[in-house]
Formats: structure tokens, C-alpha cells, sequence
């Protein structure tokens, strides 16, 4: 029995064998397995300075410093380290923070957090297409605001925001720092840290075909944002986050970060195909609602709300054939509806019957073909079972 | 989530999936698609002679999770050649064991249950 088609790549990628290689070099005896931090002798230096080339590459990806790169175990450590640590330091101006409702729980959840102890935040409301007016933001900003914190790139949706008009708004504030997640979007659309006007920016190596288990916070220094660590232990990455740095997964973000940054035009434009190609598949069974369309969307990302048919079977209907995610938060027996399509106007039921199909660099014509052929038998089973297509007997 | 082979099963052949028609047939509906949850169970009977109903053919629709649409199958399936009376072939509890359904699923498998009730009202039973 052959593997479902792995169209979950939103969720994680694949590491690139190219990456592996380079991480391979880091582990045993005669490879850099020293701990970095480590003076005094050959095997730390040699440590230090893939760690070092490793920053150097990822900044380079990112139009950012070396100096501006911050080490996290992912993405969710680094937007943490980013909402916690700049309120932490920026407390004493104003304890506001504007994001929007359409954010990842890693966002979300620390300003939850920081509503527990007495900030206030404003949840902004994306329009239909899933993007968030700048100016809405700008409403939104008070004297007090201190961080803004929105994605670039939605995760369930695929819509692309546009970071450097958000930029624009808290630079005419003059007190608002910018904090991007920018976990979905590197590798699948134009991404310039510096150029962009944002403060801080988080990464996520396993989302471009890199390591699971590593991230930056990209903290600028141009523009002398300041922050506070909340992990302490030995002052590592500038005090701003201790522990030992490990050294092959930053060494695998490093070769992943090269790699997609040399390749994700062509990477795009060939799964832009793919994916339209998925989406005509998808819509010739009928019922079927796109959330999220082109040009707001990256070329990685399909989500699709499918009629008739209840979520969580459609998913275990297609598992055999196709590996997808629903287009939903929690896939638990809750049954609770994806809070971003929620959020876009999608009723209770379509949310919930609601798949994303992410594609990826391995992605084929062939998986494409079988998806279809998979999404296209499960609906039919399904709509017969529930009725739409009634069979007298 | 997992889903038991048994559930497996009958989730994908759905045995007895379809609408019955005709002389004979009972109906009991529960639950809403809003809800998450609809079953139709439809049975078609004959007198036994002694004052009985025998079901002889069952059918079922369902709109609902993998546990939900298993059970409404394999319900079906047992309620087929046998005396219809209001109690089921299991009671819920030991369904939802026999599928190895979450405890946070007995609600949708209460709607097979009540699906049923709706089929021996509708029968007079």
C-alpha cells in the first residue's frame, strides 16, 4: 500500500535532503558536535562558526543583519519572546496592543496571556477576502499602543498581508512597534526584513524544508527596537535567549533558508499551476467554496469549504489517499469551526467542512490527479450517506 | 483521531446507506445537520403472526462524523431480521465501546438512539 499524497506541507515540510546532509556534518565525532559557547578549544570554534555562518545565511535570505538574528527552538518561541519581551521592556509607555482575530494561537494566546495581567488588546476583524484593512489599524492605534502583531501569511487561508503598509501605519504612530509572523511566508512570497519597516519578525525552519525544532526573532537593530529575554541561563544570543544553541538545526534553517531563497520564484510559479490545477479538480464535483483567492493568496495554499458533507468524515474519508489538514483550529470531537473562517463570514457548517491543501516542493501532476480523485470518491460516498443524493431501495 | 478498524469498517462501506420506499416502512429522524449530527433509520417490517413486527430490510442516511455514520450502519445491519422493539441490539455505552469512540462522542451516537426511538413510534412499537 502505497503512502497518502502529503498535501499538508503548511503544517511542516519535509527536510530537503540537501539540508540533512549539512545537519548530518553536525552530529558525531568527527563532525561539529561541539557545544558553540565553548572556548578554549577547536571543537567549539569550528561549532561557533557554523552557528555564526548559519545566522549569516538566514539573514541574507531575509534582507536582514546577521546581528538581527535571534536563535529560537520555532516560531512559537519567537513570537512569544517577541509579544512578552517588548512588553516587557515598553510596559512604562502603554500597555495596548492591536492584532487580529485571524492570528495564529501562538499570537494569540500571549495576548490572551497579557489580558490576564491587565493590557488591553484590540482584536482587529480581517474583511471577507481575509486581509486587514491598514486602515482599520490605523483606527485602532491609541496613545498607549506599544506593539502591533499581525501575520504575514495565514496559515489556514493562505492570504498574504501586506506588512510594509502596517509598517507605514505604526511608523505615523511613532510608538507602536510592528511585530510580523512570518512563519508561513518565507519561501512562498517576497520577504525583506529590513525593507519591510517591521520590528520584529518570527521564522520557522521546518515550514521551508528545514529542521523542526528551530526559528529566529528577527529583532532590528536599524531601527533600535529593544526587547527583554524571558529565559535565562548562561546569555546566549545576546542575553535575549540562553541555552546551549543547537547547533545543526540552526545549521539545517541556514541551508533551508539558502536554498528556498534561491528557489522559490520558480518554486511558486510552478506550484501556482499545480495548485490551480487542484482547484478545478476540486470545484468540477461541485458545492465546493474557495476561501482565499489569487492574487491574495500564496501559491502553496488552497483551502477549500466543501457542501454536504460533515468535516472531520470528509477528512477521515480522504486519509487513506490524501494526507490535508481541516481548515479548521481544532480538529478535535468538539467539532469546534476554524475561528479564521469564522472570522471571514464562512457560517458554522461550511467551516467545518472545510480542508486546506497545502502543496510543496515534491508536489506532482500525479498527486494532483489522485487528490482529486480521492476528494471527488469521498464526497460522492459521503452525500450519498447523508442524503443529497437519495437512493431509493 | 483514531478511528477503530470496526469503525473503519463501516464507515467506508456504509452498509445499507439509502432511503427505503413503500408499503411497510417506518421512519424515526434525529438530530440536525446545524448540529453536526442527522440520522435517518428506516425499517421495513412484517407480522410474524403471533403479533410481532419483523424488520426486514433497514436503511439508514446520516450526516455526521465517521462514529456517527458507523453506528447508524451497523445498526441497520442488526436490526435487520430481527423483532423490532425499542431496545436497541446494545445499549449506547457499549456501542460506543464496541467502535472505541471517545467518551465526547456518546452525544452523536444518543442521535442513532433517538433516530431509532423516532422508527418504533413511527411503527407503533
Amino acid at each position: 500500500m502505497s503512502l497518502p499524497v502529503y498535501l499538508d506541507h503548511a503544517s511542516t515540510t519535509p527536510v530537503d535532503p540537501r539540508v540533512a546532509t549539512e545537519m548530518a556534518a553536525c552530529l558525531s565525532l568527527g563532525g561539529t558536535f561541539g557545544n558553540p559557547s565553548s572556548d578554549g578549544h577547536v571543537y567549539g570554534e569550528r561549532a561557533r562558526e557554523c552557528v555564526e555562518a548559519a545566522r549569516a545565511r538566514v539573514a541574507a535570505a531575509v534582507g536582514a543583519e546577521p546581528a538581527e538574528v535571534i536563535w529560537t527552538c520555532g516560531a512559537t518561541e519567537a513570537d512569544n519572546l517577541a509579544i512578552f519581551g517588548l512588553s516587557a521592556h515598553a510596559h512604562g509607555r502603554g500597555r495596548h496592543i492591536v492584532t487580529a482575530r485571524t492570528e495564529h494561537k501562538a499570537v494569540l494566546d500571549p495576548c490572551r496571556e497579557l489580558e490576564r495581567r491587565g493590557w488591553q488588546v484590540t482584536y482587529l476583524q480581517p474583511d471577507r477576502r481575509g486581509l486587514v484593512d491598514p486602515a482599520r489599524l490605523a483606527e485602532a492605534l491609541r496613545a498607549d499602543t506599544v506593539l502591533v502583531s499581525l501575520m504575514h501569511v495565514n496559515n489556514e487561508t493562505g492570504v498574504s498581508q501586506d506588512i510594509a503598509a502596517y509598517a507605514a501605519v505604526c511608523e505615523r504612530h511613532g510608538g507602536a512597534r510592528l511585530h510580523v509572523d512570518a512563519a508561513q511566508s518565507f519561501g512562498k512570497c517576497p520577504l525583506d526584513f529590513g525593507a519591510s519597516g517591521a520590528d520584529l519578525m518570527s521564522l520557522s525552519a521546518h515550514k521551508a524544508y528545514g529542521p523542526k525544532g528551530a526559528g529566529a526573532l528577527l529583532v532590528s537593530r536599524r531601527r533600535g527596537v529593544r526587547i527583554e529575554a524571558r529565559q535565562f541561563g548562561g546569555g546566549q544570543e545576546r542575553g535575549l535567549r540562553s541555552g546551549t544553541i543547537a547547533t545543526h538545526q540552526v545549521v539545517g534553517m541556514g541551508a533551508a533558508f539558502e536554498i528556498a531563497a534561491a528557489e522559490w520564484q520558480s518554486e511558486c510559479r510552478r506550484l501556482a499551476v499545480l495548485r490551480e490545477r487542484l482547484w478545478h479538480g476540486l470545484e468540477s464535483q461541485g458545492g465546493v467554496l474557495r476561501n482565499g483567492a489569487a492574487p491574495d493568496v500564496v501559491a502553496q495554499i488552497l483551502n477549500v469549504s466543501f457542501e454536504g458533507v460533515e468535516g472531520e468524515s470528509l477528512l477521515a474519508a480522504v486519509a487513506p489517499e490524501v494526507a490535508v489538514s481541516r481548515g479548521s483550529a481544532c480538529a478535535s470531537a468538539s467539532g469546534e469551526a476554524s475561528y479564521v473562517l469564522r472570522a471571514l463570514g464562512r457560517d458554522q457548517r461550511l467551516a467545518e467542512s472545510s480542508l486546506r491543501f497545502s502543496l510543496g516542493r515534491f508536489t506532482t501532476e500525479r498527486d494532483i490527479e489522485r487528490t482529486v480523485a480521492a476528494v471527488g470518491g469521498a464526497l460522492a460516498h459521503l452525500r450519498r450517506i447523508a442524503g443529497a443524493c437519495t437512493t431509493a431501495r | 483521531m483514531h478511528y477503530s478498524t470496526l469503525t473503519r469498517r463501516y464507515f467506508a462501506a456504509a452498509p445499507g446507506a439509502g432511503s427505503l420506499t413503500g408499503r411497510g416502512v417506518a421512519t424515526g429522524i434525529a438530530g440536525s445537520r446545524e448540529q453536526g449530527a442527522w440520522v435517518q433509520l428506516q425499517v421495513r417490517t412484517e407480522a410474524d403472526g403471533g403479533g410481532n413486527l419483523r424488520v426486514v430490510e433497514a436503511g439508514f442516511l446520516a450526516f455526521g462524523c465517521p462514529h456517527t455514520i458507523a453506528a447508524a450502519a451497523w445498526l441497520a445491519e442488526q436490526a435487520t431480521g430481527r423483532l423490532l422493539t425499542a431496545d436497541l441490539p446494545l445499549p449506547v455505552e457499549a456501542i460506543r465501546q464496541l467502535f472505541d469512540a471517545p467518551v465526547e462522542k456518546l452525544g452523536r451516537l444518543l442521535v442513532v438512539e433517538d433516530a431509532w426511538r423516532g422508527v418504533c413510534a413511527a411503527a407503533g412499537v
